[in-house]
């Protein structure tokens, strides 16, 4: 089963992403900011990161620079209320990008592209 | 002793005296005026005189003297009022003159008039006048108009025409403005082109006449020691007057005058009067080019007026289009998390619903409710994001085939087919090819009510000028003008937020790239949408 850590500081976006996301079949693991999910990913190993780019008074975008430098094995796909970060150079770090939305269809497809490309890279031994 | 003049009657019938006729009535009873007007220059007087003289009377030879002395009065007295009247229409002539140039600030006006009163009958009468002027930033003395007629019938064809039409001097100017000034000009526009001195050569006679601010009158000017024969040649003559233009110390030009078809002697007379006229030519020359710098400068002043302003109101607006972009990021923090948790619980417990279950109903509304609130955020955050274009040069035939590969599943889905007749050798575009490829997407996707017949979209691109056009051809949709003009209105009141929102927006997007977006539509033919791209980089 692959383990999903969710960075989101709304704490019901983290519920409704534990609630869909476990009824695909995932575990998953949530963080209210970069912080906890520091703490989150140092204590146990995950196969992707779901990360919120505006996180209070933080940068979602900081802690992709950090798990792309120290985690690069690691996917991670940014989950925004804005489109914006697309053109953003920096978020083209990220293996996907998806804008917020109540259908959460589009995410989990992101996710299981991801990772069965993850998937595929180990495979190939990469 | 017998009279043969009827002098010594106080009263005469008509016939009596051969001077007296029709029209002289009041003279037959009046012998003072008799005498005085008709008897003293009577054949008939002057030998009754004689008569008297030699009679042996002593008033005899005294009648004779004063008789002699009155007629030689009479004779400069009627000389004296023929200089009198000519010097009345001289002043006429220069009151006239003065009041047009000193009202004028029109250049040409105030030449036509300077130029016209040299050479009009009525003004100093010559032939034949150059003007040049002085081009102060060649440092030259430049050749600028000429007037007057180049041969003998061309001569009295002119005159003929001036004394047949009885014109005052402003008249004869303007009519010489309006008719003939550009054919006076290209008349002499051999001579005047090649009349070209420097103000720094003091040897040429123009030079010095300017310099001297003395009118020069040059004869003989062939064998002239001071003229160059090569100048005579190229007028012409061997008379001519020079006649400088300045106001106060500045060299304004030059005025050269001749009698080149009558060769009437330029007289002594003729130089003074028409020194006395170069100063008011030459002040009004002055204020006039003064005039026509000024208003030149008032009208870069004023462009440049505007400008400002245009800029101003364009930072106005920006600065109230940045803050829509802020608003509306705010928006999509503040709604889109809320929005996507009330639509994502409604999915997830829908998910978890049985399908006979009464509250299904109303969690599909909101799910649906959800989902179109999401629907118009995107529009006002694309708009948002249409404030800010980014340019660059993009191959517009790439970009409609992107575009139609994008839409392909779209186009299936509502039974479309579509063609693409791509223009050859098209230069790129310069565009924002994100929005561009947006509004191009929109378009041929966007879900217009109403029907046509077939469900066929053509795409042409071909080059126009300095453009380049994409037509897009829904053969599927045919809408009235007057409701397809209200879609494409941004945010109309008439048009409900929904999928047509799109083109509107695709309108100012492209706007605001300044690319024109047309749609028409034809009964029969669908809908033309016409999308005008330029290929040059704006001038900012």
């Amino acid at each position: 089963m692959n383990r999903l850590l969710v960075v989101d500081d709304e704490a019901n976006i983290r519920l409704l992403y534990a609630e869909e996301l476990a009824d695909e079949g995932y575990e998953v693991v949530t963080a209210a900011g970069t912080a906890e999910a520091v703490e989150k990913l140092r204590e146990a190993a995950f196969d992707l990161v779901v990360l919120d780019i505006k996180l209070k008074n933080e940068s979602g975008i900081d802690l992709l620079q950090k798990l792309v430098k120290e985690r690069h094995d690691m996917p991670v796909i940014l989950c925004s209320a804005f489109s914006c970060y697309k053109d953003d150079f920096s978020a083209w770090l990220a293996d996907g990008y998806v804008v917020k939305s109540g259908d959460l269809s589009e995410l989990k497809q992101e996710i299981a592209r991801v990772l069965a490309k993850k998937a595929q890279r180990q495979r190939a031994g990469l | 002793m017998d009279w043969e003049c009827c002098w010594d009657r106080d009263v005469v019938a008509l016939g009596d005296c051969p001077n007296i006729r029709e029209g002289d009535e009041d003279l037959l009873e009046s012998p003072r005026r008799r005498i005085l007007e008709k008897c003293c220059d009577c054949p008939n007087f002057r030998r009754d005189l004689e008569r008297f003289q030699t009679s042996g009377h002593p008033l005899g030879p005294v009648f004779s003297l004063i008789h002699d002395e009155y007629r030689r009065q009479k004779i400069h007295i009627q000389s004296l009022l023929s200089f009198l009247d000519s010097k009345s229409l001289e002043i006429r002539f220069f009151h006239e003159l003065g009041s047009v140039l000193q009202s004028s600030v029109d250049l040409e006006e105030v030449l036509s008039v300077a130029l016209t009163a040299i050479t009009a009958g009525r003004g100093f009468g010559m032939n034949r006048a150059f003007l040049l002027m002085t081009d102060h930033q060649r440092d030259h003395l430049q050749g600028y108009l000429a007037i007057g007629p180049r041969n003998f019938e061309e001569a009295h064809q002119v005159w003929d025409e001036i004394a047949s039409n009885d014109m005052d001097l402003q008249t004869l100017a303007q009519s010489f403005r309006k008719n003939k000034l550009s054919a006076e000009r290209a008349k002499f526009h051999d001579i005047l082109e090649q009349i070209s001195v420097p103000l720094a050569n003091t040897d040429h006679i123009l030079i010095k006449a300017l310099d001297g601010k003395q009118p020069l009158l040059i004869e003989d000017a062939y064998h002239h020691p001071d003229v160059d024969p090569a100048f005579a040649r190229l007028l012409g003559v061997d008379t001519f007057l020079l006649m400088p233009l300045v106001s106060r110390n500045r060299r304004v030009g030059m005025i050269i005058a001749d009698n080149c078809i009558t060769h009437r002697r330029i007289t002594a007379e003729d130089m003074h009067s028409l020194e006395t006229f170069t100063f008011p030519v030459a002040f009004a020359i002055e204020r006039a080019s003064l005039y026509e710098r000024l208003q030149e400068e008032l009208n870069r002043v004023t462009e440049a007026h505007t400008k400002l302003k245009e800029q101003q109101e364009l930072i106005v607006r920006m600065e109230k289009m940045a803050l829509v972009g802020r608003i509306t990021s705010s928006i999509a923090h503040s709604i889109r998390n809320p929005l996507m948790i009330i639509g994502g619980f409604a999915r997830s417990m829908l998910k978890n619903t049985p399908a006979g279950d009464p509250k299904r109903n109303f969690i599909e509304s909101i799910v649906s409710e959800a989902r179109q609130l999401e629907g118009v955020l995107d529009e006002i955050l694309n708009y948002s994001d249409s404030l800010y274009p980014t340019k660059d040069f993009w191959d517009v035939n790439q970009l409609v085939e992107t575009a139609l590969r994008d839409s392909a599943d779209a186009l299936h889905a509502r039974g479309y087919e579509s063609t693409f007749s791509a223009g050859s050798e098209l230069p790129p575009a310069y565009i924002d090819f994100k929005q561009v490829s947006y509004c191009l997407r929109t378009i041929i996707q966007c879900d217009l009510n109403g029907t046509g017949r077939r469900r066929v979209m053509h795409i042409r691109t071909h080059r126009e000028g300095d453009a380049i056009v994409i037509r897009i051809q829904d053969h599927g949709r045919y809408l009235p003008q007057a409701e397809l003009d209200t879609i494409m209105m941004p945010f109309s009141s008439t048009q409900e937020m929904g999928a047509s929102l799109g083109l509107a927006l695709c309108k100012t997007m492209l706007e605001k790239q300044g690319i024109p977006l047309n749609a028409q539509s034809v009964p029969e033919n669908g809908i033309f949408f016409t999308i005008v791209l330029p290929i040059r980089k704006e001038e900012q």
